[in-house]
């Protein structure tokens, strides 16, 4: 990887890093376990890996903004999740924080 | 899948512990979704390298597990800044102290070139464990700061009420190349260098230009100077010479705005040998007697303590011109480095 490439790809990285979450709590309206939530997302157009996703959703839950839950599915015990009251506030302000920084890059470009 | 359970296997291992079962059972149950769907699109099982390449492709096992780890910084970037400037500080005050407490030691208890060369070698010692200790306080500050975020916050962070015009004033520049020398400041250089030259040269001659009424009773003296103290004063005229010649030829260029930084770190190495020559002069002898046959006797005793406060004060000499040379040296090194990086941006 040359030194532009990497550079790229770290802000690339940093770039996305927001959004993912943003997308994650939009997501997470509806209850998902981690593998169906990662489906959701790519049929979507955003692909997240595994080693990304299933974490991140362990450090929302961690700051409150998401609930979850042990649930038997299909022979099979899952960790259910979804936006808890607090994430559905802060989410709110993300997506108009969000809104606001595309329509200000809109402008400048 | 057996390759599956190792897999999960080797991710436990580098799980935190007290939660290590229940994100195990939670990738265990997402995998096994993802595999069951992928069995399911083939219409049969996995095979061995199909299923080395899914699992190859989610990531090995530390760096899976590593992102379950909360972050955790030695120093963080919030600390970063207040860490650096305590560290730059701490070693500048211990290297300040160090020094003084050797000299003192040395001068009183062990005044010999052993003891100094001693004193330098632990300087490395004694710079190490300072940065070590102040690593290692701001490395606990950050730990219990990043572990108990709430009771624990950060120390010594920049206060947010901070107001502009409390700020220190504007700082004089004087160093080299920050401020140009004006035509006079260069032109009284150049003369008062003539002036401090021909005073040197007629010393011999006239003595009591540097001793005043005492220059009369010199020819009284039991004591007279040795030949390397005569060498000394022809380098010390020769060095006074470049330094008036150079400063002449540059106003004669008109380039007595530039930076002397070079011609003075010339200067200071050239300054070294004459310090270099009387600090090896046989058995430190700087002042003879006269006629030692007759006052070897009477004199004998003054002239020892004499030589000896003479080398002790030229190695003191020498001390601090290679300390002040070293800095210079040092400053030039980060000029060049601070223009090469601007050159760069």
């Amino acid at each position: 990887m040359t030194i532009a490439e990497n550079i790229f790809e770290n802000l690339r990285l940093e770039l996305r890093r927001g959004c993912l979450t943003l997308a994650v709590l939009a997501q997470l309206r509806q209850e998902h376990y981690g593998y169906t939530l990662r489906k959701a997302l790519a049929e979507r157009g955003l692909e997240i890996d595994e080693s990304t996703l299933y974490p991140l959703l362990r450090r929302l839950e961690t700051q409150g903004l998401l609930t979850s839950e042990w649930r038997e599915e299909e022979k099979r015990n899952k960790r259910f999740y979804r936006l808890s009251g607090d994430g559905e506030g802060i989410f709110a302000q993300l997506l108009a924080e969000w809104r606001a920084i595309n329509a200000s890059i809109d402008n400048i470009l | 899948m057996e390759l599956l359970d190792r897999y999960l296997q080797a991710v436990k291992k580098h799980l935190p512990w007290e939660r290590q079962d229940d994100i195990l059972a939670e990738l265990r149950a997402n995998l096994e979704a993802q595999l069951e769907d992928k069995e399911s699109e083939l219409g049969r099982p996995l095979t061995q390298n199909e299923a080395e390449d899914w699992l190859r492709q989610i990531g090995a096992p530390i760096q899976v597990a590593a992102r379950y780890q909360p972050q955790q910084y030695l120093i963080g970037p919030s600390l970063y800044p207040v860490f650096w400037f305590v560290l730059r500080t701490a070693v500048l005050w211990v290297m300040i102290v160090y020094s003084i407490a050797v000299a003192v030691q040395i001068a009183v208890h062990t005044p010999n070139w052993s003891a100094v060369f001693e004193g330098v070698l632990r300087v490395p010692e004694v710079l190490l464990t300072t940065a070590a200790v102040v690593t290692l306080i701001f490395a606990v500050i950050e730990f219990l700061a990043a572990r108990y975020p709430g009771r624990w916050p950060l120390p010594l962070l920049p206060s947010t009420d901070w107001t502009p015009s409390a700020l220190p004033p504007m700082e004089v520049k004087t160093g080299y190349g920050k401020k140009p020398r004006s035509y006079a400041h260069a032109v009284a250089e150049v003369i008062f260098g003539f002036l401090a030259l021909l005073w040197l040269l007629l010393v011999p001659e006239h003595p009591y230009l540097l001793l005043g009424p005492g220059a009369y009773y010199l020819p009284a003296s039991p004591f007279q100077l040795a030949p390397v103290l005569i060498t000394f004063y022809w380098w010390v005229v020769a060095l006074n010479v470049m330094q008036v010649g150079w400063r002449a030829v540059d106003l004669i260029r008109g380039s007595w705005r530039g930076s002397r930084r070079a011609q003075s770190i010339a200067t200071s190495v050239l300054g070294l040998i004459p310090l270099v020559e009387l600090l090896t002069a046989r058995d430190h002898v700087f002042v003879l007697l006269k006629h030692p046959a007759l006052d070897q006797a009477q004199y004998g005793a003054t002239l020892i303590s004499t030589n000896q406060g003479i080398a002790w004060g030229v190695t003191v000499v020498m001390v601090i011109s290679v300390l002040s040379l070293l800095w210079e040296v040092g400053q030039m090194g980060v000029e060049a480095y601070r223009k090469h990086a601007a050159g760069m941006k």
